[in-house]
């Protein structure tokens, strides 16, 4: 892979999201480092004390997202005693342990991060805090130099700095709000795509499981029993012209009319299944069934390219159910089954009848069913059947499940 | 009957060949393939070719290819083309292609041998022959619905008998009626769908079949 400068910072974001504690201490060392001067305070053990406090702040600073609430407790504390204790405002001496330093600025990265991580109601507390702390820095600070500019530009800049700092982090929390939203939509697409695919194949594999099952039973059992039922043929013409033992003509007939009827029957099962006339296209196929209705049906194919072998088995068994329908129902006398192209490589079939009409989409009923399996491809069918009729039966299928 | 069987199941393909030759007839070839009839019938010049409908290598409709291309090179063979399904739309466009010494039946036809083998000899000696299902569609199909409406349920029946290639003396026996009355009825017939009378057989099977498939 070559070397990609756009991709340095999405790196390291990277890094910095998946080791949020490492990241965070290293910025901690940093506001270290800026009050690494206190350690020349004497004697040792005051700059031991000083070095303390900031090593908390920067400890705070290093656990702002691993124990955001924690954190800011412990940087609110140092920081109030700071304001309390680290001016001479109250006449008293300043405790040295206690002065503020640069190091400070941890209290300003956890309002930030507690806002960012936290509910508002509890942010909202945590810039209060901040803003009466600053206040009470301010007073002594002022009471130690009584300038009134000052003590203005000290206001104006600490709560500002605070305000900011709680902005920035509510605003951070609001856009990873709406990132995880936009992420969540994004993984339900991906799923809903998924899921559509998954579903187009086991339609697909579906039809073709049932191809292979007619085939096999073209190739097996309907060829074995062809077989049978023209040996028993043979038998019973052998012994019909023979003085055979009592019985065995009407045994030989009845077992060859018993393979001839179990012919039909696996016949009809297997077509059932499968329509062979289907593996050369629908106009073969609906050709077939139309001859079989028993009353004129016209029939007019004219599509494009042939859609896949789901929805040609749905278009042709859709067919075969409206037939059957506008014939046993509707007691029509006149069928018109019309297949075309339409956009992206979809069908339409249409299947009109001169019958009775009020068809009606009943739970069990064949046009509940039709439906269902229409609907498996995403397609779509529409009823017109007014009492009286005629009937108009319209599905639109798209060019594969 | 000289006589060449094409038919991609083994088991099938070995049993009609043995009963054929049992019953008298010299099955000269037996394969299992379009390619391998082709050759078989331009070597052996059969009478009769029986043809199934599915073989290799697309399994749908190869046989009916062969066939009519039978019919058209080899004037002297005769084919029968048999299916496990009924199309009766195949079966109107194979008369059509090629209108004699064609035959098309239900694979089941052969469990009744005798008359399995009568369907043979007459698609052999230039005879149409259709399978009684094609016909019963064909009647059914709504086609001259007016016309077939004035027949009686007797010339219905000759119709029928007729359609499948049967000839006058076949069609008395089956109904058991003298051949003079069945002479009558297909006259009838002849005049109330309008088609011209004939006195061979062979013609008016044909006229009553493209009368019925278009």
């Amino acid at each position: 892979m070559t070397a990609y400068p756009g991709r340095v910072p999405q790196q390291a974001y990277a890094w910095a999201r998946g080791h949020p504690v490492m990241a965070d201490g290293l910025l901690g060392l940093v506001l270290l480092a800026c009050s690494t001067d206190q350690l020349r305070i004497s004697p040792v053990t005051t700059a031991l004390a000083a070095a303390t406090v900031n090593a908390l702040l920067a400890l705070a600073v290093a656990l702002r997202r691993r124990a955001t609430v924690a954190a800011f407790g412990m940087v609110a504390v140092l920081g109030l005693a700071q304001a309390v204790f680290g001016f001479r405002a109250y006449g008293g001496a300043a405790v040295p342990a206690l002065q503020p330093t640069m190091t400070d600025a941890a209290i300003v990265v956890l309002l930030a991060a507690l806002a960012a991580r936290r509910p508002r109601r509890e942010s909202l507390a945590g810039l209060a805090l901040c803003l009466v702390g600053s206040g009470i820095a301010i007073y002594g600070w002022a009471f130690a130099r009584s300038s009134a500019g000052l003590l203005l530009l000290a206001v104006v800049a600490l709560s500002a700095t605070f305000t900011a700092a709680w902005v920035l982090g509510d605003s951070a929390a609001l856009r990873r709000a709406r990132y995880l939203s936009l992420e969540e939509r994004l993984a339900s697409a991906e799923r809903t795509a998924d899921l559509a695919r998954t579903r187009a194949q086991a339609v697909e594999e579906s039809a073709a499981r049932l191809r292979r099952i007619e085939r096999d039973l073209h190739d097996g059992a309907q060829v074995r029993l062809t077989a049978l039922a023209m040996t028993l043929g043979e038998i019973k013409e052998t012994v019909s012209g023979q003085a055979a033992p009592a019985g065995v003509l009407a045994l030989a007939s009845q077992a060859h009319q018993t393979a001839k009827d179990t012919l039909a029957e696996l016949r009809d099962l297997a077509r059932g299944i499968h329509p062979p006339a289907l593996d050369r296209g629908l106009d073969p196929a609906l050709h077939a069934l139309t001859e079989t209705s028993g009353m004129p049906v016209s029939l007019d194919i004219v599509i494009a390219a042939r859609p896949s072998p789901a929805i040609e088995a749905i278009v042709y068994f859709s067919a075969a159910e409206l037939l059957a329908n506008a014939t046993k129902h509707a007691g029509a006398s006149r069928v018109t089954i019309t297949v075309r192209s339409t956009g992206q490589g979809g069908v339409r079939l249409t299947v009109a009848d001169d019958g009775a009409g009020g068809a009606l989409v009943t739970d069990g009923g064949g046009l509940a069913g039709l439906r269902e399996r229409v609907g498996t491809v995403d397609g779509h069918m529409c009823i017109d059947s007014p009492a009286g009729g005629p009937t108009i039966v319209t599905i639109d299928l798209p060019g594969h499940a | 009957m000289r006589i060449v069987i094409a038919e991609d199941a083994a088991i099938m393909r070995d049993g009609l060949a043995a009963i054929l030759a049992s019953r008298g007839h010299d099955v000269v070839a037996a394969v299992g393939d379009p390619d391998a009839l082709l050759g078989a019938v331009t070597e052996h010049q059969p009478d009769v070719a029986v043809i199934d409908v599915r073989m290799p290598p697309t399994h749908t409709d190869e046989g009916l290819h062969a066939a009519a291309a039978i019919r058209r090179d080899f004037p002297g063979t005769g084919v029968l083309v048999f299916s496990q399904y009924i199309e009766a739309h195949a079966a109107a466009s194979l008369l059509s292609a090629a209108p004699a010494g064609v035959g098309y039946l239900l694979k089941d036809r052969v469990a009744d041998v005798s008359d399995f083998i009568d369907a043979l000899t007459r698609v052999a000696d230039g005879g149409t022959v259709l399978d009684p299902e094609v016909v019963a569609r064909l009647l059914a199909a709504g086609r001259h619905r007016d016309a077939l409406a004035e027949l009686t349920p007797r010339e219905r029946d000759v119709l029928a008998l007729l359609a499948q290639g049967r000839s006058n003396a076949a069609i008395a026996a089956t109904l058991f009626i003298s051949p003079k009355v069945v002479e009558k009825h297909v006259a009838s017939i002849f005049d109330k769908l309008g088609l011209a009378p004939s006195d061979n057989d062979n013609r008016r099977v044909l006229a009553a079949i493209r009368y019925l498939a278009t």
